[in-house]
């Protein structure tokens, strides 16, 4: 029990810092992928401080909603959004965004409207110690999760995979290729850390979010630091 | 008659070991990508029961 409290909280602090890290890194250099980073961040922290408060002061109705608004249904697709920006061409980005904006927006009406039952959370499968979206009783709400998910999965995953396999294909900055593989792998683990907490696998929903926390920020840290000479070697070929 | 001289690219080579490591976490990553994205098709269609 006290591991629930403690792991989320761990996971917050760690994603607030990554986000100070981005958004001062924002500041400094004006990407927008920076800003939307940052962002997805702020929602992975509001995200784990839920989950730590639930673990160490129970149940509260406004924090199991900020927790699914933040933590299910954002978190994933704002990060992604942040990858849009760096790949994709800026008309495209700005209209994904546009629709991840107003996508949001409802999302945030019906969270914070729907009915909830938390002894829901307690059922065959789950053990009442995580949270769970079972809580919530209106329908339609928790069919919003997938489809922000698969977004986020699809362009932070995928998005960070491309890059790296680009590098790799250039045979330069080896330094970005780990990041990049490194982000890849810490956006995936939340994803399985959800789906075997649905399997009824306890503890593995915050054990995944931290480490994912925790690779994605030692991958970002990766990527903008150079390897010096080891970043590629050149031989001439016969 | 000199022969004309033949210019080459360098080829450029990671070290080894991420010669090895880098093609192999890439496909890990990228059959991964597609088992949650057919988890996430699944649970959007009712296939797989709840939600998050």
């Amino acid at each position: 029990m006290i591991l629930n409290t403690i792991l989320p909280f761990v996971s917050s602090v760690i994603s607030f810092v990554f986000a100070f890290i981005l958004l001062k890194r924002y500041l400094a250099r004006r990407g927008l992928h920076l800003l939307l980073w940052g962002i997805g961040m702020v929602f992975y922290g509001i995200g784990g401080f839920c989950e730590g408060y639930f673990g160490a002061f129970g149940w509260n109705a406004t924090i199991f909603r900020l927790w699914y608004l933040f933590g299910a249904i954002l978190v994933a697709a704002w990060l992604g959004q942040g990858t849009v920006y760096l790949l994709a061409k800026r008309k495209w980005a700005n209209v994904f965004m546009v629709v991840l904006a107003l996508g949001s927006l409802y999302g945030l009406f019906r969270v914070f409207g729907a009915q909830l039952d938390p002894e829901l959370m307690t059922t065959s499968l789950h053990t009442g110690s995580e949270m769970s979206g079972h809580a919530i009783v209106t329908s339609g709400v928790r069919s919003l999760t997938p489809f922000f998910n698969l977004y986020g999965t699809v362009t932070l995953v995928g998005g960070a995979a491309y890059s790296a396999w680009i590098f790799w294909k250039k045979r330069v900055l080896l330094h970005r290729t780990i990041g990049n593989i490194l982000i890849a792998a810490g956006a995936i683990l939340p994803a399985f850390g959800g789906t075997f907490s649905r399997m009824g696998l306890s503890g593995a929903l915050y054990i995944s979010e931290l480490l994912g926390a925790i690779i994605m920020f030692i991958g970002f840290i990766r990527s903008i630091t150079p390897m010096g000479d080891i970043d590629s070697q050149d031989s001439v070929i016969k | 008659m000199k022969e004309p001289e033949v210019r080459t690219t360098p080829d450029r080579r990671y070290p080894p070991f991420w010669e090895k490591f880098i093609p192999i976490a890439l496909g890990t990553i990228a059959v991964i990508i597609v088992i949650l994205l057919l988890i996430a098709i699944a649970v959007a269609t009712g296939i797989f029961p709840g939600f998050e």
